[in-house]
């Protein structure tokens, strides 16, 4: 969200591009005016709601009584609470581990789907349908099917003399259903890699051919700067992504994180201190910090972009 | 010709405007605090339950309606877990429906908070109901809830499993080490595949009995803990030797089988739990029969058992219509009509002309029958656990899964649940 606009900015304020003279007024007005329903309810509905969730993380709410001011106390509680810490674990092993190998499955398959060959059309929409239903509740509910005890997976590993059990109830496999769930949800950045991949002219791969390079070469200094624009934005996307999951670690563990905690997430974690135990000013506490951390890990990615990503139109 | 932006400045204008008076237009506000047959008043009623439940609820509504041709009653249900959820944002909206049922584990969550009315101010008729049983609808002297049936721990067990092991049927005179060896017993004959039960010191209610079996008590009046350090970690120890035994069933197991439990699913052949949980595992289990008897104690004349209020009836402190809510709790609790709808479904109808108005065949009969068994053990039933107790209550059960696993030893699975409790307890007092 608070990404592409930064990266239009980044390509507008080329040379190369012409700047529009400014027509404002009347036009202006009208537009403003179309923007105003939407406008209003970004305010009430979205501003409004997190000014007041800052308020109430400095308070004591508890959804009945008035909010008592603490001060810092939610925050500083936070960190000498063992769940807390181990929903920062989970919640990190999830981010750090499940983007990479999903962009990384995304961007392989959008290679595969690059090519020109009968059928691709259909491919694409094949390989893209899971993303459409895979956040949704029912694909939670077969995920936990087919990784519980006799399920698919486990014959399936049953038969090449793997025997794990059930995932679902197993704490140390838990996280690996996690990911894998994630990793096969890989459509959405698979479609951006894939229009990034178009935008690369052929003739570069074609010279390069012609001096012998092999496909791993072509990969490295063809593929990998034309499409690290993408690439990043990619990266960021699905690391503010991961950082919320919720949806499926809440159905999958019945909205308790279990088994022992192994799916407890931050948001999960957020959800439960104040649904369930009417927490709100802690759980508004949590909701703030973690926009807090990736407002900053945002940051960094931007940072150390410029080592790495290459704008068309950069003269380096 | 008409000039184009000003055109679509006015068509946006009238469309946000629009959009703008029609929300303005649904806040009109209804009056009147009584109805009548032509003009009746309409009261909102939720329970939580399944599909079972709910037509059970249709009917007694429309009963009710028929004899109250003032007053509609408008319900609404939902699963347990959800149905906190949303009590919780409409409490913080004031917006709690005019009745509703309710469980003990929030009596004083809402209760000692102002949500909930005064039942002492309207008029429900509680004289059909034993006396011990009324104080635990009670908070420092103020009646939030009224008990619409009861229930009691009691062990279940499967007679056709166990026979098929070749082991005599418990009699329900055990202490905790022969209720021990039973478990023991079933986990070795069972093989892998049936189980003796699920590990009973999860359950915070049965440890609630053994404190009682043991004269301690669970809180005190301050809405501090009653019991210490040393008396949860005796508790847990209790069944220190049969965890990750036949005797217990895993947890990876049991955390599969949700939302059904490991005896509903026919994995172990014992349970402990309520006793008005019955239709359901037999409908779960698909068993033929299950039967019940007392849970064990190591004082053969204390079992600490109690009748606890299955669920009760409360008010929204803010409903405008105070008399027609009263008089639906009231038919809800005493009328015998109502109890036939029900049977045990709720648990044993509290009130005794509901009661006496119900016939009990089959399995109803079984669990009107445990508890006539175990009258002469009952006690008082304990008051109304202290605010955030649904939180203390499912902080026990996920600490003892943790046991299970093996993340945690006894002695620090009691300090994370003393922790919690004792920060639960600072942050409501």
């Amino acid at each position: 969200m608070t990404q592409s606009p930064t990266l239009s900015r980044r390509t507008a304020s080329a040379p190369s591009q012409p700047r529009k003279s400014r027509r404002r007024g009347p036009d202006a007005r009208a537009g403003y005016t179309f923007l105003l329903p939407w406008l209003l309810g970004f305010i009430a509905l979205t501003v409004g709601p997190m000014i007041s969730s800052l308020y109430l993380s400095f308070t004591n709410y508890n959804l009945f009584d008035a909010p008592k001011w603490i001060g810092f106390d939610n925050y500083t509680t936070l960190f000498q609470d063992e769940r807390f810490l181990q929903s920062v674990g989970v919640t990190l092993q999830y981010v750090v581990f499940g983007t990479p190998l999903k962009l990384a499955a995304a961007l392989a398959i959008a290679m595969l789907l690059n090519s020109k060959r009968k059928g691709q059309g259909f491919y694409r929409s094949a390989f893209y349908a899971p993303s459409l239903i895979g956040a949704s509740v029912s694909i939670a509910i077969v995920w936990k099917a087919m990784f519980g005890d006799s399920g698919p997976v486990d014959q399936g590993l049953s038969f090449f003399g793997i025997n794990l059990g059930g995932w679902v109830g197993n704490p140390n496999m838990t996280m690996g259903m996690m990911i894998l769930l994630t990793v096969w949800q890989f459509g959405a950045p698979m479609v951006i890699f894939l229009a990034g991949l178009k935008q690369i002219p052929t003739d570069l791969y074609e010279a390069a051919s012609m001096d012998g390079a092999g496909p791993v070469r072509k990969f490295l200094n063809i593929t990998w700067p034309m499409l690290s624009p993408v690439i990043f934005f990619n990266l960021l996307m699905e690391t503010i992504h991961a950082f919320q999951i919720f949806a499926s670690a809440y159905i999958i563990s019945n909205g308790e994180g279990g088994p022992a905690g192994s799916t407890l997430f931050y948001t999960l974690y957020l959800y439960l201190r104040g649904f369930s135990d009417f927490r709100m000013g802690y759980a508004s506490a949590m909701a703030w910090l973690l926009v807090i951390v990736v407002g900053i890990i945002t940051l960094i990615f931007f940072k150390t972009s410029k080592s790495w990503v290459h704008y068309s139109g950069d003269s380096k | 010709m008409i000039d184009r932006r000003k055109f679509l400045t006015t068509v946006a204008l009238g469309t946000a405007s629009a959009a703008f008076l029609s929300a303005c237009g649904q806040s009109s506000s209804s009056s009147g605090q009584t109805g009548s047959a032509d003009n009746p008043v309409s009261i909102t009623y939720t329970w939580w339950g399944n599909d079972d439940r709910a037509e059970r609820t249709r009917k007694a509504i429309a009963l009710f309606e028929s004899k109250n041709p003032d007053i509609k009653v408008n319900g609404n249900f939902s699963d347990f877990a959800g149905y906190w959820q949303k009590r919780a944002t409409e409490a913080a909206g004031g917006g709690l429906p005019d009745v509703m049922q309710w469980d003990l584990s929030y009596l004083r969550d809402y209760g000692q908070r102002n949500q909930l009315l005064d039942l002492g101010t309207v008029k429900i008729n509680t004289d059909a109901f034993e006396k011990s049983l009324l104080p635990s609808g009670q908070i420092r002297g103020k009646t939030y809830g009224i008990p619409t049936s009861t229930n009691a721990f009691a062990v279940y067990y499967d007679p056709a499993k166990l026979a098929s092991l070749g082991i005599a049927e418990p009699d329900g005179s055990w202490n905790y080490k022969e209720f021990n060896a039973f478990l023991a017993e079933v986990g070795a004959k069972g093989n892998g595949t049936l189980f003796g039960g699920t590990d009973y010191t999860g359950i915070w209610w049965n440890f609630n009995i053994w404190l009682r079996q043991n004269n301690i008590k669970a809180f005190t009046d301050e809405g501090k803990l009653g019991f210490s350090k040393d008396d949860l970690k005796k508790w847990w120890n209790l069944t220190a030797d049969l965890r990750g035994t036949g005797a217990i069933v895993g947890e990876d197991k049991a955390t599969q089988l949700l939302p059904k439990s490991p005896f509903g699913s026919n994995v172990t052949a014992t349970e402990v739990t309520w006793d008005n949980f019955m239709a359901g595992y037999l409908a779960d289990s698909g068993a033929k029969e299950l039967k019940l008897v007392p849970v064990p104690s190591d004082d053969p004349d204390n079992l600490g058992l109690f009748l606890k209020p299955s669920m009760l009836m409360v008010a929204s402190a803010k409903t405008k219509y105070k008399d027609a809510a009263a008089r639906f709790i009231d038919f809800m609790v005493n009328d015998p009509e109502v109890g036939q709808i029900f049977k045990t479904s709720r648990g044993v109808p509290a009130s005794k002309t509901q009661r006496d108005g119900t016939t009990f065949e089959g399995t109803d009969k079984l669990v009107v029958d445990y508890e006539k068994s175990i009258e002469k053990y009952l006690k008082d039933a304990p008051e109304p656990p202290i605010v955030g107790f649904g939180t203390l209550e499912s902080t026990f059960k996920r600490v003892t899964q943790d046991l299970n696993y093996g993340k945690l030893t006894v002695d620090g699975a009691v300090d994370a649940w003393f922790k919690e409790a004792e920060d639960l307890i600072k942050q409501n007092a």
